[in-house]
């Protein structure tokens, strides 16, 4: 069934994330752990909540929440990725 | 027998499913929290009419300024049109029998008292000074008032605001009556609409924001705090990203209102119907944009404000949008000055200055100078005291007979509607004067030569009591003695004045199928078009 | 209204939810990406002290659960009662919860002292998997009402069981986000 499938693939890409996590990939690691997140929950929400058979209204509440986030994270970098550091003598940083 | 009659016990009310109920349950609880917060705001204009800080302490006069802030925006504003007229309007308006989920309406309504319960709490306990927006490391650290409780107050009400949104946008997509596409919507359901999507997206953010305020108070780990590695630009963005896109949450459904009054008083259709619902998405959706400019002298970096800078002049565009189309309704139409239309008016004006004030402040060089001054104070006053609580008190007048089947009376109504309009404009024009002068913010006591300026606004402040002490007084009144209103007295054209005023408890005796689009008015005022038949 | 458009309403008004649920989540995950950005070190020396094979093995738990609670939502579907299923994702949660206490006990004297990065690393850890936790709880209760109420649900009426399902899996997905974040930080390096 369509749902023990699902299972197995997430599963398999639980170990794929476990066991790449002792590859030293540095900064990649974490992209691939996130881009393997992301693989699982597109596994649950079109598997298991339905979303394959649902209408265009359902998916797109579905992805509004990741999308407004993108907008939180997106914009504040462009102050938190563009500040400039002048640090005082005194300071250790 | 109308929703009115079909109990008269109070527990008829506190256990209702009625969305009509839940919106007067609603009316009672904000006009409470509206005279709270302006007793606070009469405090403060009682100080500031002589430059001394002789009426009370700062430590005093800062709990003053911040629970008249928290109260205001999140006790008053924000549930105002929404919870009010939108849950008593929205079903109506589309041709429902209810909202879609009617026991979480009435479970938004007791959320939103037990936070008020907390935050009166903190009140009595004390008081906080912070400010309402909490900036840190002051309400993290320093601060030792009763943060973690006036916190507790907004974090608990935020969730009446999701589930009032959450039913607003399902009833909306899912409700409508037969015949009624989204473009025959009337603009106050696309207004109150939009707000809820924003309403749905930003308000988690604050309540988690406001929980790491109270998690840092009580852990001291040190997220918000430099010192130990944080960053107090942290909590600001993440405190704006609600916080701007909160502003529209008290604008858009104002607008809304303004967008049933006019074409009604003007007996003409809306101009440019489309744009206008376009505006209400296009408002909402780059309200979300826009956050930075309250942190443009925060230590955020140049080039965010820039970008913020760039945005925040966009979205005045949709706005403009908005009153040009509202000013060409009026062009060659029959103009009735009833006491609603005087609020819609005052509405668009004052709206108008407290917007293109905006654009001063989204200047980032004039930000520098004018930021955290008497400016910015009146800037957002305009736009949400001369906007927004008119247009409330607009809409409330001009739904009245429908909400209790009695008509207020029109003289008293035109008066206090004059009299808030002057009073308004007397307390808040000098303070643009006064922060363009240089005059900050939050302080109790100034250099003298402010001291013309701010009599004027304190006088302006004492009119303007007057004028909303009217309204209370003769609507009350009229619940008793005013007179009984037909179904539809203003000759309008939406499908809440097809059914009786009051409604019925189910809204219409048939389910209504809508054949036409909104506000089919003429010149001629015996000619109106409803949307059935 | 009939059966089908109360459905219908009842599970869009839970996606909607939902969507609201991922922008609470939203200024935590924005603190642990500033938090590790600014001290990585102390990041990767938090999650070398995390139990890995605890965590792995409440991971492949919880994804279990979301499993047997999809099988009750095709039971329900089916005119069948879910009550077998939703027992078992019952069972799999508490089994969860259980684990994920162990942890934080046998965790807490390393977060108690640590200082700096390590703390906002502590920090961020039981303030989500907690958040998490306490959204876990939640999901329990509304699991052990369904299983409790199974013989009502038939195939033309098991609105509850989905929405009920569409809650179960969010909270399974925020889990897997966490998991890598907390747990997988240069585990080669462990």
């Amino acid at each position: 069934m369509t749902y023990v499938l699902t299972w197995l693939a997430l599963m398999a890409l639980l170990a794929l994330t476990f066991g790449s996590s002792y590859l030293p990939m540095g900064a990649w690691n974490s992209v691939a752990n996130m881009a393997i997140s992301c693989a699982k929950a597109l596994l649950i929400a079109v598997f298991f909540m339905h979303l394959r058979q649902a209408g265009a209204l359902l998916r797109l509440a579905a992805c509004i929440g990741l999308l407004w986030l993108a907008l939180l994270f997106g914009l504040s970098w462009t102050d938190f990725g563009t500040r400039t550091s002048s640090p005082a003598p005194w300071s250790s940083r | 027998m109308s929703y009115l009659s079909e109990g008269y016990s109070l527990r008829s009310w506190l256990t209702t499913h009625d969305h009509k109920r839940i919106g007067v349950l609603y009316m009672v609880a904000i006009t409470a929290f509206f005279f709270l917060g302006g007793a606070a705001a009469a405090l403060m204009r009682l100080e500031l009419a002589t430059p001394a800080g002789d009426v009370v302490s700062a430590e005093t006069y800062n709990k003053l300024f911040t629970i008249h802030g928290v109260i205001m925006v999140w006790f008053f504003l924000i549930p105002s049109i929404p919870s009010v007229l939108g849950n008593f309007l929205v079903p109506l308006m589309i041709g429902a029998r209810d909202m879609a989920f009617p026991r979480l309406n009435l479970a938004s309504w007791y959320i939103y008292v037990l936070g008020g319960l907390f935050t009166v709490a903190a009140l009595v306990a004390g008081g906080v000074d912070t400010g309402w927006t909490f900036y840190t490391p002051y309400s993290t650290t320093f601060s030792d008032t009763n943060v973690i409780l006036v916190i507790v107050g907004v974090f608990v009400t935020g969730f009446s605001s999701i589930l009032t949104g959450l039913n607003i946008v399902v009833t909306v997509h899912k409700l409508r009556a037969p015949g009624l596409t989204w473009f025959r919507l009337p603009l106050f359901v696309w207004a109150n609409y939009a707000t809820s999507l924003i309403l749905l997206l930003a308000t988690p953010v604050l309540a988690m924001t406001l929980a790491l305020v109270a998690l840092e108070r009580l852990f001291h780990i040190g997220i918000f705090d430099p010192a130990l590695g944080g960053d107090p630009l942290l909590f600001q963005h993440l405190f704006w990203f609600y916080s701007h896109p909160a502003v529209y949450i008290m604008v858009l459904p104002a607008m809304g209102v303004a967008s049933e009054i006019i074409p009604c008083f003007a007996r003409r259709p809306v101009f440019g119907y489309r744009f206008m619902a376009y505006a209400i998405l296009g408002i909402a959706s780059l309200g979300f944009l826009v956050w930075g400019h309250h942190m443009f002298v925060s230590g955020q970096s140049m080039y965010a404000g820039i970008v913020f800078s760039m945005l925040s002049f966009l979205v005045a565009i949709p706005s403009a949008i908005k009153v040009f189309n509202w000013t060409a309704t009026l062009y060659k139409g029959s103009i009735v000055f009833g006491a609603p239309m005087l609020y819609a008016l005052g509405f668009v004006g004052l709206f108008t200055i407290g917007g293109l004030t905006g654009l001063f402040l989204a200047s980032l060089a004039l930000d520098v100078h004018l930021t955290d001054t008497y400016f910015v104070i009146a800037h957002f006053h305009y736009i949400m005291v001369g906007g927004s609580v008119m247009a409330y008190l607009g809409g409330i007048h001009f739904w009245w007979p429908k909400i209790c089947g009695r008509m207020y009376p029109e003289m008293l109504g035109r008066i206090a509607a004059l009299t808030i309009f002057f009073g308004f404009n007397l307390t808040f024009f000098p303070q643009y004067l006064l922060g363009w002068l240089g005059m900050p913010r939050r302080y109790h006591e100034y250099p003298p030569e402010f001291q013309l300026l701010n009599l004027f606004s304190s006088a302006g402040a004492a009119v303007l009591a007057v004028g909303y002490f009217l309204p209370l007084a003769y609507l009350g009144w009229s619940l008793f003695f005013g007179k009984t209103a037909s179904s539809n007295p203003w000759q309008a054209t939406g499908l809440e004045w097809q059914t009786a005023s009051p409604p019925p408890q189910h809204n219409f005796e048939q389910e209504p199928s809508v054949e036409r689009g909104p506000y089919q008015y003429s010149v001629r005022s015996n000619e109106y078009g409803s949307q059935v038949r | 209204m009939s059966t089908a458009a109360r459905s219908d309403n009842a599970l869009f008004g839970m996606w909607a939810f939902l969507a609201t649920e991922v922008l609470f989540f939203g200024p935590l995950f924005f603190g642990y990406v500033h938090a590790r950005l600014a001290q990585p070190d102390a990041f990767v020396s938090g999650s070398h002290h995390m139990h890995i094979v605890l965590g792995t093995l409440n991971t492949a738990i919880l994804m279990t659960s979301s499993l047997t609670m999809a099988l009750a939502v095709g039971a329900a579907r089916k005119g069948g009662p879910p009550g077998r299923w939703l027992g078992l994702t019952a069972l799999f949660g508490l089994v969860f919860l259980g684990i994920k206490a162990a942890e934080w006990v046998m965790e807490f004297g390393e977060a108690a002292g640590a200082a700096g990065g390590e703390a906002r690393f502590y920090f961020l850890y039981y303030a989500m998997t907690g958040l998490h936790a306490v959204h876990l709880v939640i999901g329990l209760g509304v699991v052990a009402w369904l299983w409790r109420h199974a013989k009502r649900f038939d195939a033309a009426y098991h609105t509850p069981v989905e929405a009920g399902g569409l809650y179960w899996h969010f909270v399974d997905v925020v889990w897997l986000f966490l998991y890598p974040m907390f747990y997988l930080l240069e585990r080669y390096s462990a």
